[in-house]
């Protein structure tokens, strides 16, 4: 499902993905898509486009951990304020995810894996874990002030 | 994900090209790690990649660790602006090996 609501912010679009690996890039696709309307620098764009890569890996990686096959998909909505705040919203129906809980690792501590959330949290203003509305389970805000 | 990989006496060049993710890194770790296993130099050029995440630093990370373990080394070369940026990012500059 594709959408575009311009009533209340500058950009409001949606778009909904399977949950799987293979969507990754159809979720940068997405992104690039949407950043393409906004006027920030491709650096800027470029960053964002990870930061919302990367917690829809997260999605994929954790909140579906162990739950091997299924068509479920996740949403993920790009919006921008009047004010030019930037709020990226995912919306999935996986493990419930205890935002207190998600850490990156110490990034002193070389080692594979960890990075992801080191990431989002080093793009992003505010990393937000929220309890989804029916039927979703997890709702996680990113925001950033452009 | 493409690559090629051209080999010089022990030293083997990996040529990536395209987006790294965590949909292609499966195939990126079978085809540096059996190299690195076997003792060769790997140089991996990332001229062509023009996106890399998380998953593929890790492979850089994992790479860099397992050719420190057998005694060989693994460096970057040719690093795309796009890649240098995330491996900065992740303060790896001074940890792996960049040329």
């Amino acid at each position: 499902m594709n959408e575009t609501n311009k009533s209340e912010n500058k950009i409001s679009e949606t778009r909904e993905f399977i949950v799987n690996s293979a969507s990754l890039k159809e979720v940068r696709s997405f992104s690039r898509e949407v950043f393409e309307k906004i006027k920030i620098d491709q650096d800027l764009k470029d960053e964002l486009v990870l930061a919302i890569a990367e917690a829809a890996q997260n999605i994929v990686k954790h909140a579906y951990k162990d739950i091997e096959t299924n068509d479920d998909k996740m949403e993920i909505k790009i919006s921008l304020g009047k004010n030019d705040e930037l709020e990226i919203g995912f919306f999935d129906k996986g493990k419930p995810v205890d935002g207190a809980k998600v850490r990156h690792r110490n990034i002193d501590d070389v080692k594979p894996g960890g990075l992801g959330t080191f990431f989002i949290q080093q793009i992003m203003d505010a990393v937000v874990f929220r309890e989804g509305e029916k039927p979703w389970i997890n709702h996680l805000i990113l925001t950033k002030q452009l | 994900m493409t690559y090629k990989v051209s080999e010089e006496g022990n030293i083997s060049t990996v040529f990536l090209n395209g987006e790294i993710d965590m949909d292609v890194v499966d195939k990126a770790k079978e085809l540096i790690m059996p190299l690195i296993e076997a003792k060769k130099e790997v140089h991996i050029n990332l001229k062509d990649v023009q996106y890399m995440d998380s998953s593929g630093i890790s492979v850089l990370i994992e790479s860099h660790q397992k050719a420190l373990e057998v005694g060989t080394k693994v460096i970057l070369k040719e690093i795309s602006k796009s890649v240098l940026k995330v491996i900065m990012m992740a303060k790896l500059e001074q940890i792996l090996n960049l040329d």
